[in-house]
């Protein structure tokens, strides 16, 4: 969209300017201003007459004229009607003016200033013709008339030049160098400076630009303030010459002052001041252009990223599927979700959150070609379109972006590590339309999510219906938590060395009124992803708190472990949390285990890192879960607060544990040993795996062979026999 | 014996090969055999202009105000021709009507605009409109229309049409009466007690992006964004060749949108020059301004023609139509070539529901309704009578 009325000044420009008579200039003027905002009617009322009426028919309303160059508003006109009327001020001392009537609508800031500024190039052009005809009886009438005509021929140039800039979208301080470069080559080469006033209560002036002077020269801010405040073009004259400052509005406001500096007095530089006067207007120009293409930008372009918004994205998509010739040239979209973003914004805040959205949007521009579309659909969620690409270079194009992701990014002093999760949806009907073609790469996104972080999946028809459940598997969480429909199953960890109960796991149950029993492995990741997980860890954690306080009463030794989601960490009141609910609970803090897999502590390793060591100065213990699994750097156990070590279950899965298997488990034991750290083996479920480690030294045991997870009226009794049979045993 | 209707209008068109049979064939289709206070001619440079003009006065009676002019081709209910006649009369007590010539000065042009908007003084209808047939060679198209508005100001409507020889570019005439004058303006303003509609609509859209006409003289263009205009617009077009062959067989007419507050003022260039690079039209375009090609596909055109038809009659304050005078630009023509033409008439005869009507494919196209500006390209301009 390029605004209408920049340019339309230097079409006026020349017309006024191939004028050789003021009358002929005056028809030339009030034609086409009356033309280019399409009003009705036209006139100029000059030293109290009115000339050059357009559109009134035979009887012109002089007196109605009059008043409407002197402030009035409405203009009414018998055989025509009332009309809106503007009357824009010619310049110099008379209040002459151009005047213009419309019906339809009233006129609005942008053509006001548009008004304006054909008005002053009137009154510069009527001034020059005037100068021009008074001259023509002197002696250097011939030199004189060519240097004049000359002039108006340069300034015209000069004006296109800047005009050309504007129209082309050249950088804005290209265009205000343009207009300093010409004011002062056709002011002689004098000091040209543009200075715009800063926001703020102050309003401080800085130099936008400047042309032909030396650097320490003075900026003239005392002339450019007294312009400003009056309003008007100000000429005065200054210890080595004159200094001429002419105002500068962005849509009505001042903006700044155009300020020039020439040798000489002040009464040889009145059509120094006109011409200055129409730079300023360009200049006025460009900046209210680059406003409304700013304006434009914000409406469409996201500004954090810089990237086209989901609206354009949109709008872009459906032209290049309607653009489209057949399905042979397909066009394919990405939807691109990044993991993990969410822990970066809650934990780092929004300024570090906004820093890595501009820098994964660098990284998926890096990974498409020009010609392709990148786009930031809203939150964590990116798309691209993809010109002609098949299903296989779409794909490439998808790795490409998880590669680009899963590099770290280093954001406030951090190294941060995200990964991104990408559907692909390729066009294959002739007739697609945009919004189901990029919801069906967002289904295929979703369905890669699914599989684990970082995998790029092309949209199958299969994966709606399975969309479709996951959405309404979310409405369901949010009753579930609202209606109690959860519940929780405690498993007993065991001492192996005793058998004797030493605390108990909470974990979290969900029989869903409509789906039956859901396991949490299928939930889990669904409650992280819609960010339903906090407040389901924070229920699982008061409950359970509560449970394990009062079976303390009988049991005063049992420990609770409680799993402990990456999402929760990262929330910033994670440990306030934490302590709240052992508050409530009356359970002291050292009775308590948060168990977080090791995935989780690996991919973020900075994140919730003060957390955890609030928690721990507070006296809570912390447990890897699942350990053995993940990355093979053991340096976090050094650098985090652990306590416990939980193996996992892979590594005693068989019924029968060969001397591999016990080799590993040996080493995390050992391991665990010389950091001081407590062992739990998952998932022992029969005698063998038990005495094999216990023979190894592992401290703790849980697992079906041992106690099975059990409600919560049920335990008690569970624990009872666990003691007395061990005892007996 | 027949009534005599309070107002009436009516249309005819004729092919036949001989001028003045051409001329009273269709007059008398139109007139029907009533008495027709004004009758419009327009017909193809083609014929024997006195011996047509004859051939109308025969049928229209003695008292009938006759004006036309030469078309790029005609049209009307029976179709478009092209080297044929297309006619509409109107005639009861209803109208009244007023004409005026007046040559256009080279040196100026607008007063022939304001001469002949004098046919206006002493119309006191309710209802009033000036209808203008000019010359569309002479290059001050603006300034004709000009000249009329700054004498009849916003008060009264403006439509008409510029005349044109066919494709020829060299002479085209315009009928005042028996006389067939050229260079011309002829003016007929017309007084109804009963509504008057005008439409005016395109279908064009801008082809990004813009250029600055950086050199520009009166319709000529010397330079598009610095750069030879000729060249500009074959590369913009795809084309090599000379600047004959773009304009005879790659795009007879190039449209170019001038940017306004409401769209675009459309200009067509229709010639070039291939030693200075150079291409024209017949309308000035001024030095400075921003412009862009502008595109139209064969929906788009026939959506215009429907929304100028549909506007036109919106204006008739729910009365029927009794005829249509369409002003319908030469350049639509050429986007609608293959058959196009004749989805244009449908759409007209259904859009003015079996209504009469009569025009011709004109070089530039006049309106002015609202704001001041009045001359149009690549535009149908209707004129709805009730």
């Amino acid at each position: 969209m390029i605004n209408w009325s920049t340019h339309l000044l230097t079409e006026f420009f020349t017309a006024v300017n191939a004028a050789e008579g003021e009358m002929v200039a005056i028809t030339n003027a009030v034609e086409r201003a009356t033309e280019m905002v399409e009003a009705e009617v036209g006139a100029v009322v000059r030293e109290g007459k009115v000339l050059g009426a357009y559109g009134f028919g035979p009887a012109v309303p002089e007196a109605r004229l009059l008043a409407v160059a002197a402030g009035e508003t409405l203009l009414d006109v018998i055989g025509i009607g009332e009309m809106y009327a503007v009357a824009s001020p010619l310049g110099g001392e008379q209040a002459d003016a151009l005047i213009v009537g419309r019906l339809d609508e009233p006129f609005g800031a942008e053509e006001r200033q548009m008004l304006q500024g054909m008005a002053q190039v009137l009154g510069l052009g009527l001034r020059s013709i005037r100068v021009l005809a008074a001259e023509r009886h002197l002696r250097a009438e011939k030199e004189r008339q060519a240097t004049s005509a000359q002039t108006g021929q340069r300034l015209v140039e000069s004006l296109l030049t800047i005009q050309r800039a504007i129209s082309a979208r050249r950088p804005l301080p290209e265009i205000l160098d343009a207009v300093t470069g010409g004011a002062s080559e056709l002011l002689g080469g004098a000091t040209v400076a543009l200075l715009l006033a800063e926001g703020g209560p102050d309003r401080r002036l800085t130099v936008a630009s400047t042309c032909g002077g030396e650097d320490g020269e003075p900026l003239h801010e005392a002339a450019a303030r007294a312009a400003m405040a009056s309003g008007s073009v100000l000429v005065r004259p200054d210890s080595t010459g004159t200094v001429i400052a002419t105002p500068v509005r962005v849509t009505g406001e001042m903006a700044g002052c155009l300020v020039a500096h020439l040798p000489g007095g002040t009464d040889q530089h009145s059509e120094e001041a006109d011409q200055l006067a129409a730079f300023a207007q360009q200049v006025s120009l460009a900046l209210t252009d680059a406003r409304t293409v700013e304006a434009v930008r914000e409406a469409h372009h996201d500004p954090v990223t810089g990237l086209p918004n989901r609206a354009l994205f949109l709008k872009i998509l459906n032209r290049v599927l309607a653009s489209r010739g057949t399905s042979i040239d397909p066009t394919s979209v990405l939807f691109i979700d990044l993991d993990r973003f969410k822990a970066v914004n809650d934990s780092l805040g929004h300024e570090a959150g906004d820093q890595l959205l501009a820098l994964v949007a660098r990284r998926l521009r890096g990974c498409v070609r020009a010609s392709d579309t990148t786009a930031r659909l809203g939150g964590d969620e990116f798309a691209a379109i993809l010109h002609d690409s098949p299903m296989e270079a779409a794909t490439l194009v998808g790795e490409r972006v998880v590669a680009a992701i899963k590099e770290p990014f280093r954001v406030a002093g951090r190294e941060i590590f995200i990964g991104a999760s990408v559907g692909v949806a390729i066009s294959r009907e002739e007739f697609e339309e945009s919004e189901a073609l990029l919801h069906n790469a967002d289904v295929a996104m979703y369905r890669a999510k699914k599989d684990g972080p970082n995998r790029v999946l092309v949209y199958e028809p299969y994966m709606h219906a399975e969309a479709l459940d996951h959405l309404s598997l979310r409405g369901d969480l949010q009753r579930a938590l609202r209606e109690g429909e959860f519940r929780l199953q405690y498993q007993p960890l065991i001492r192996l060395a005793d058998g004797a109960p030493a605390g108990v796991e909470a974990l979290i149950r969900w029989h869903s009124p409509t789906r039956g029993f859901v396991s949490p492995v299928d939930f889990i990741p669904i409650a992280e992803e819609f960010g339903l997980i906090v407040d389901i860890g924070q229920w699982v954690l008061e409950t359970s708190a509560q449970q394990v306080a009062r079976w303390r009463r009988e049991f005063p030794d049992l420990a609770l472990n409680v799993n402990v989601s990456g999402h929760q960490l990262m929330h910033p009141r994670f440990a306030d949390n934490v302590m709240r609910a052992l508050a409530i609970a009356g359970l002291p803090s050292s009775a308590v285990t948060l168990e977080l897999t090791e995935s989780v502590l690996m991919s973020e390793p900075d994140l919730g890192k003060a957390a955890l060591h609030t928690l721990r100065g507070l006296g809570v213990q912390l447990s890897i879960d699942d350990f053995g699994t993940g990355y093979s750097s053991l340096a976090y156990l050094r650098e985090l607060p652990v306590d416990e070590l939980k193996i996992d279950r892979a590594f005693i899965a068989r019924a029968e544990l060969t001397g591999e298997d016990l080799a590993l488990v040996r080493t995390i034991v050992e391991l665990a040993q010389i950091l001081g750290l407590r062992t739990v083996a998952e998932g022992i479920e029969n005698a063998a795996q038990l005495t094999a480690l216990r023979r190894l030294g592992c401290g703790y045991g849980q697992g079906y062979h041992l106690c099975r997870p059990t409600d919560a009226e049920e335990l008690p009794s569970r624990l009872l026999t666990q003691l007395v049979e061990n005892r007996a045993g | 014996m027949q009534s005599i209707p309070h107002r009436w209008f009516g249309a005819g068109q004729s092919s036949a090969a001989d001028s003045a049979k051409a001329g009273a064939e269709a007059v008398a289709e139109a007139v029907g055999g009533r008495e027709p206070k004004a009758v419009l001619v327009f017909c193809s440079v083609a014929h024997d202009l006195r011996a047509l003009l004859a051939g109308v006065r025969a049928e229209a009676g003695p008292d009938a105000a006759v004006i036309g002019c030469t078309t790029m081709g005609e049209l009307g209910n029976s179709g478009m021709t092209t080297g044929g006649v297309s006619v509409a009369a109107l005639g009861g007590d209803g109208f009244t009507v007023h004409t005026r010539a007046a040559h256009i000065s080279e040196s100026d042009p607008r007063a022939s605009g304001a001469a002949v908007a004098e046919a206006l003084r002493g119309l006191h209808d309710d209802h009033k409109v000036l209808l203008l047939l000019c010359d569309g060679l002479t290059g001050h198209p603006h300034d004709i229309v000009r000249g009329a508005y700054s004498s009849v100001g916003a008060v009264v409507p403006l439509v008409g049409g510029f005349s044109a020889d066919d494709r020829k570019f060299e002479r085209t005439y315009q009928f005042y009466g028996d006389e067939v004058l050229t260079n011309s303006v002829v003016g007929l303003a017309l007084g109804s007690d009963g509504p008057i509609g005008i439409g005016i609509a395109h279908g064009w859209r801008r082809v990004e992006p813009p250029m600055i006409v950086t050199k520009s003289q009166g319709a000529h263009i010397y330079q598009l964004d610095d750069e030879p205009a000729l060249d500009v617009l074959l590369r913009r077009n795809n084309f090599v060749g000379t600047a004959e062959e773009f304009f005879d067989n790659g795009r007879q007419l190039q449209p170019l949108g001038l940017s306004r507050r409401n769209g675009e003022d459309i200009r067509v260039i229709h010639q070039g020059d291939d030693e200075e690079r150079t291409v024209w039209g017949t309308a000035d375009i001024p030095q400075g301004a921003l412009v862009w090609l502008m595109e139209a596909d064969r929906q788009a055109l026939l959506d215009g023609a429907t929304w100028s038809c549909t506007e036109a009659l919106a204006r008739l304050d729910g009365l029927a139509p009794l005829g249509v005078i369409a002003f319908d630009c030469a350049g639509r023509r050429a986007g609608l070539v293959e058959g196009g033409m004749d989805e244009e008439i449908t759409v007209l005869r259904q859009a003015l529901n079996g209504a009469p009507f009569a025009g011709f494919y004109t070089g530039g196209e006049i309106a002015r309704v609202r704001g001041a500006s009045g001359l149009h390209h690549l535009t149908l301009v209707t004129l709805a009578l009730a």
